[in-house]
């Protein structure tokens, strides 16, 4: 595939490791170190692959990536200071007594937006969403698939320079995944920069430039897809997943 | 770890910042509002009910109440809620959202503040109820109340640095979470709602006016009641105590504003 890959790095993780904080028993906390060792390279406008076990390790890395937390060991650079790097959850801080508009704004707002922005937006946000009648309406109302659909609408128009995807393709009924994969795929093929955590392995050979494979907190593997692919597949005992 | 120029101009910025808390603050109140039958006539209802519960214990149980007790309740109780409400759930904050909080970058000051605007709102309008009431009564409007939104000014300082400081440290001591509502009806009895601290034994006044919210409610009692003005010296001890607690939050916040997350309890 036709990789639009520039030279200019995006950020670097270097030894990045990172624990949370558990109350153990009595007036005691433990670290749990969900990364130990990660380190990689983000090159504008490619798109990244992540794939391991499941683990609480992957979703933590999207959420360094993103801002939310930092790592506690380790280096992270950031070698593009203004770019928005938005993590695509669906439906963060949804308010369910408020409609669909409401939370559109506020949902925006939090991802960085201002309200002028978002209410530019609206219009394309309401017709990519395709809720029609419900807009209007109290978000309790609506079926999870309508809350991603909506969330995921208002991630996406807000045009964030990075996308952090957390497999979200694979929510949601049929058409929402048809429309997502559809329009991530575009989004991807365009200038965006974009990280993919997945288990889909088509859809990984499909869409991304590079792959790291990170398992047990420790980047195992990293580069040609094709390769870490095979050294991740070669590592899954035969007849488990 | 050192994030100066990577995570700073990133997302929410000051002017996104207010507008974020007025966003949230105003979703907060109108979801409020459309819960129920009665909506938004909970805003008055409700307080109103907590201080007929107190009026009826206070007025009729122990003592022979007058009028002038009623008022005297009043204007104790209506600031002393704000307060109490905002601590109690502003403190706690970080923990209601802690879904919201892993899923999008926030500087966490955020949900205190909203929660502190949100009670401020409420407050405003029950304190309106309350100098319209005052009309009714033989107590005199004087040129002295143009001080009053100094007072409220005061408070709310003094509600954010409370609040503020309790929800940065929370995170950390959960089971603060317990000991403050206890704290907290201890300073309800002691902040001189139902008694005059001014009439108290010098020995035990001297302890009563360290309680900042004691402090406000002579002043407010001496401002709508007797047309006094405020004792400016007070009013300035409650607003220097308050800056220091803002300023400690505003640090621990600062410092810790991507390790809540991380935290799990």
């Amino acid at each position: 595939m036709i990789s639009t890959v520039n030279d200019a790095k995006v950020l670097s993780l270097a030894n990045v490791g990172l624990y949370y904080s558990r109350r153990q028993g009595f007036l005691k906390r433990s670290q749990f170190w969900a990364l130990q060792d990660v380190s990689f390279d983000l090159f504008a406008g490619e798109t990244l692959g992540v794939i391991g076990k499941n683990g609480v390790g992957k979703s933590t890395l999207l959420r360094i990536l993103a801002g939310i937390i930092t790592p506690n060991t380790g280096k992270m650079v950031i070698h593009r200071p203004g770019f928005r790097i938005s993590l695509i959850s669906l439906g963060a801080g949804f308010v369910p007594f408020l409609n669909g508009r409401e939370n559109v704004i506020l949902s925006g707002m939090m991802l960085g937006a201002t309200k002028k922005e978002i209410l530019s937006k609206m219009d394309a946000i309401i017709s990519f969403s395709e809720l029609d009648g419900f807009f209007e309406q109290p978000v309790n109302t609506y079926s999870t698939g309508m809350r991603a659909r909506l969330g995921f609408s208002v991630a996406y128009h807000l045009d964030p320079d990075v996308i952090l995807l957390d497999e979200v393709l694979g929510v949601g009924d049929e058409a929402f995944k048809i429309k997502s994969t559809a329009a991530m795929k575009e989004k991807i093929r365009s200038e965006k920069t974009v990280v993919l955590v997945s288990h889909n392995v088509p859809l990984i050979r499909e869409i991304c430039d590079r792959l790291v494979w990170i398992e047990n907190g420790k980047t195992q593997a990293q580069g040609d897809v094709k390769e870490v692919l095979d050294a991740y597949l070669n590592s899954v005992p035969l007849g488990a997943k | 770890m050192q994030y100066k120029n990577t995570y700073s101009s990133r997302q929410v910025k000051w002017l996104n910042f207010s507008e974020l808390v007025i966003q949230k603050a105003m979703a907060g109140l109108k979801a409020e509002a459309s819960r129920g039958y009665l909506g938004v006539l909970w805003w008055v209802i409700e307080p109103l009910m907590y201080m007929c519960i107190f009026y009826v214990v206070f007025a009729h149980l122990f003592r022979r109440g007058d009028e002038n007790f009623i008022l005297f309740l009043l204007t104790g109780l209506i600031p002393w809620k704000w307060f109490h409400a905002t601590v109690a759930t502003g403190a706690s904050s970080l923990m209601a959202n802690f879904g919201l909080m892993n899923q999008v970058y926030l500087p966490k000051m955020i949900f205190p503040l909203t929660n502190i605007a949100i009670n401020t709102f409420k407050f405003l309008i029950i304190l309106t109820v309350l100098i319209v009431l005052l009309q009714f009564t033989s107590v005199k409007v004087t040129w002295v109340w143009v001080f009053l939104p100094i007072l409220v000014l005061t408070q709310l300082f003094l509600i954010t640095g409370v609040t503020s400081l309790l929800a940065a440290i929370m995170p950390f001591f959960p089971d603060l979470r317990v000991i403050l509502d206890n704290v907290l009806m201890m300073f309800l009895f002691l902040s001189g709602i139902f008694f005059d601290i001014t009439k108290m034994p010098e020995s035990v006044q001297q302890y009563l006016w360290l309680n900042p919210m004691a402090t406000l409610i002579v002043m407010y009692r001496r401002l709508l009641l007797e047309g006094l003005t405020p004792d400016w010296l007070h009013v300035f001890g409650v607003f220097v105590f308050s800056a220091l607690l803002l300023s400690l939050s505003i640090w621990l916040f600062r410092r810790f504003d991507r390790i809540y997350p991380k935290i799990i309890f």
